[in-house]
């Protein structure tokens, strides 16, 4: 039995919740995201601004190049929290396999109903559309990879300055015929880097993908080629994935103006080091490896890893850690663009306890009752005296 | 400098001291063997200044002499020597050694022996005897506690304190402790209490000897150093200073639940369960279940699981005393115990998963060993 897999997004999500929240926007070319002169890039952008040509992660200066009338509108994420939490809920009534992707994207395993899958999904669109005003589109196939093309797919055709509200369906057995024609870059996995690779050796088109041996395809892109070739031919059999496991917890910034000054680095490192520590204890998890990552003024991109000697969620360690990769690379005193810390090696919060170290307990109380505090009362109602931000 | 030598016993002799060379030190002379004739035999000492060794070997001395010999060029020398003996021939005025065996002729440039550390001959008159066998075994047994962290130079080291006919040994590295005590033949009436490096204790281990050999050991006043003499060695090793922790403390005075079990079962388990946590956060669970009632047989349950490779659990058969409790311990610390317990059986004394475990060797009251669990949360 084939499975009814259906995959749901919500139209440019962010611009239609800020044109429920001020109507005057209907229509017009707008983008969400930040203002051009500190770095912003365009978040989303409304289907007005996208006939001329703007997209989403655009620098916003560049997309005001483009469509010099486009309104810059500051994103209200909690509106768009809210928003999404609604239409999740919608989803979950259906059924419990849902799986979240994003605020405003899910897959859905409906195998089990009784209706067809279009029938459900064209259902919800509905409900969506008449309960929070929001337009969704709607993939329909057997498996998560055709569905999600399928959404991408019927996005794409429809009319320039309007809202897709799409339903795209690849009936059971017409997967490889959908997807032969399709150039690679629709393919998941395959980023500019492959996309360059795989032209290189004449491949443009998803079906010349397939038309690879899988042997072929592994000796040359490794365990990555394998994937490709079978999602190629349209074959995809991961289930649906209710809750997804974390990897990794990290948090970065980019700085309004490039930074040198190692200080204002450590201090900028340490915020980020508390937010990711506070993550992972919310989450109860401790983490292995501690890693930095770095952007230069030229955009060269590194990260720097290391091993703690056992796995932590205190802020304490996570920085000492990330303080002394930073040291070893920044001794040059180059500029920095964006600076980021994470912490991966997830697992439960298990600590080797020790005969006299009692100041790491207490240090361990503390965050704990500062976690409390500013749950209650707000981010940032108490921090650590040292760490405090001016 | 003229002698002969058997390539055997200045092969064995090298191998003996070369642990104490210290090749990376700014003092070159450091990274060389000090050669010299000694009574009818040559001596041969290396030091890295916290440690030294030296061992004598039976020679033909023509005529007397020392020099310091680089050591891993010479080692790696006579090593591969043809010869059943080795003359080795000095040039004082070049500091070169002439070495010959069978058809091999080298020449080796040495450093002044004025360059070496002085050597201090002890008086080991008031020397404490050691048993080599019981004593190699109580270096043995705790050791490996120690720490291997330099931030703590104390922990490093393995506290010795002898009292009249008893002797202790305890080393803890802030998770786990080993105490191991002995009693001597023969009284002694000063006391000693040292922290002696870990590292030179292991190191006399291994060239001490074995059988019927003794060892003495001396702490000579005021000079913050211990010296070891063994059968044709002598190690001599310069003590930490510092106060060691008071480790009575730590060791709990009570249990609520006393688990015994088959060394050699839960050694086995211990070793399998490290396979998957060896790559995630080397934690093994060990769950204690509490017979029902006091007929019914009880166990212990050993687990251990990894995000890559996959999850392990073996049960092994136990006489559980008390209450049922899950317990997670660094399964590396649990099998470096088990494999220098030498009784059949075992007991595990907890009270809680937040709360030292006990592990005593089942008739051997000499030997006590606690591990700080892992704890969640």
């Amino acid at each position: 039995m084939p499975r009814k897999i259906i995959h749901l997004d919500l139209d440019a999500f962010f611009c239609a919740v800020e044109e429920l929240h001020d109507p005057s926007l209907r229509g017009k070319a707008f983008a969400v995201g930040g203002k051009p002169n500190q770095r912003g890039v365009v978040a989303s952008c409304s289907y007005a601004a996208r006939a001329h040509g703007v997209r989403s992660a655009m620098p916003m200066g560049h997309a005001l190049a483009l469509c010099p009338e486009m309104r810059i509108i500051p994103a209200k994420h909690h509106l768009y929290g809210e928003a999404s939490k609604k239409v999740m809920a919608y989803l979950h009534n259906i059924t419990p396999l849902v799986e979240q992707i994003s605020v405003d994207e899910a897959f859905l395993d409906v195998s089990d109903l009784p209706n067809a899958a279009e029938k459900i999904g064209g259902r919800l669109q509905a409900q969506i559309k008449d309960e929070t005003g929001l337009s969704a589109s709607v993939g329909v196939a057997t498996n998560k990879l055709i569905a999600k093309i399928a959404n991408d797919v019927g996005k794409k055709s429809a009319k320039y300055g309007k809202s897709p509200f799409a339903i795209t369906v690849v009936p059971a057995g017409e997967e490889a015929e959908f997807l032969f024609p399709l150039p690679v870059e629709m393919l998941w996995g395959v980023g500019p880097k492959t996309a360059e690779k795989l032209a290189e050796r004449g491949i443009y088109t998803i079906g010349e993908i397939a038309k690879q041996s899988e042997k072929k395809m592994t000796r040359q892109f490794g365990k990555h080629g394998l994937d490709l070739s079978r999602h190629a031919r349209g074959i995809d059999i991961r289930p649906i994935e209710t809750e997804r496991e974390t990897k990794s917890i990290s948090q970065e910034t980019t700085f309004l103006h490039d930074v040198s000054d190692n200080a204002k680095l450590q201090k900028t490192l340490h915020a980020l080091t508390r937010k990711v520590a506070r993550r992972l204890r919310k989450a109860e998890l401790a983490g292995k490896t501690v890693k930095l990552k770095i952007r230069w003024s030229n955009f060269e991109t590194i990260t720097r890893q290391k091993t703690l000697p056992s796995i932590s969620d205190s802020e304490a360690e996570i920085f000492d850690a990330v303080q002394s990769l930073l040291e070893k690379l920044h001794s040059s005193g180059k500029s920095v663009r964006l600076i980021g810390v994470g912490v991966s090696g997830l697992g439960p919060p298990l600590r080797q306890l020790s005969f006299w170290e009692e100041g790491a307990e207490k240090s361990r109380e503390l965050e704990k009752v500062l976690d409390n505090l500013n749950e209650r009362f707000g981010k940032n109602t108490i921090q650590r005296g040292n760490f405090t931000e001016n | 400098m003229k002698i002969t030598v058997l390539q055997e016993n200045l092969a064995r002799g090298l191998g003996i001291v070369s642990r104490a060379v210290s090749p990376r030190s700014t003092l070159p002379v450091l990274a060389n063997i000090l050669i010299a004739t000694d009574e009818g035999r040559v001596r041969l000492s290396a030091t890295n200044l916290e440690l030294g060794i030296t061992a004598w070997i039976p020679a033909k001395v023509e005529e007397e002499g020392t020099t310091t010999v680089p050591s891993r060029t010479f080692s790696d020398l006579v090593n591969t020597l043809p010869g059943a003996q080795v003359l080795l021939d000095l040039d004082g005025e070049t500091q070169t050694l002439n070495i010959k065996s069978g058809a091999s002729v080298n020449d080796v440039k040495c450093i002044d022996a004025e360059d070496f550390p002085p050597l201090t001959t002890p008086d080991m008159e008031d020397a404490i005897q050691l048993n080599v066998v019981d004593f190699k075994e109580m270096i043995h047994q705790v050791a490996f506690a120690a720490s291997s962290d330099e931030a703590r130079p104390v922990l490093m080291g393995v506290l010795l304190t002898v009292t009249n006919d008893q002797i202790i040994m305890a080393s803890a590295d802030g998770f786990r402790l080993s105490v191991r005590k002995a009693t001597l033949s023969v009284p002694i009436e000063k006391s000693i209490n040292a922290i002696i490096p870990a590292r030179a204790l292991s190191e006399l281990a291994r060239i001490a000897g074995d059988g019927t050999d003794m060892i003495s050991m001396t702490v000579p006043d005021g000079r913050g150093q211990v010296v070891f003499r063994v059968k044709d060695a002598e190690l001599v090793s310069q003590l930490i200073e510092g106060t060691f922790p008071d480790y009575e403390q730590i060791i709990p005075r009570s249990h609520k639940s006393r688990t015994i079990v088959s060394t050699a079962s839960l050694l086995k388990a211990c070793k399998q369960a490290e396979i998957f946590a060896r790559d995630g956060t080397n934690v093994a669970r060990l769950e204690i279940k509490a017979s029902e009632d006091d007929m019914a047989p009880s166990e212990i349950e050993i687990s251990a699981q990894s995000e890559e490779t996959g999850s392990n659990e073996t049960i092994v058969e136990a006489t559980v005393d008390g209450i049922g409790l899950l317990i997670a311990f660094n399964v590396k610390f649990l099998r470096e115990v088990l494999e220098i317990i030498k009784t059949p059986n075992v007991a595990i004394e907890t009270s809680a998963p937040n709360a030292p475990g006990v592990i005593r060797p089942i008739g051997d009251d000499d030997f006590t060993h606690v591990i700080m669990p892992m704890h969640l949360g």
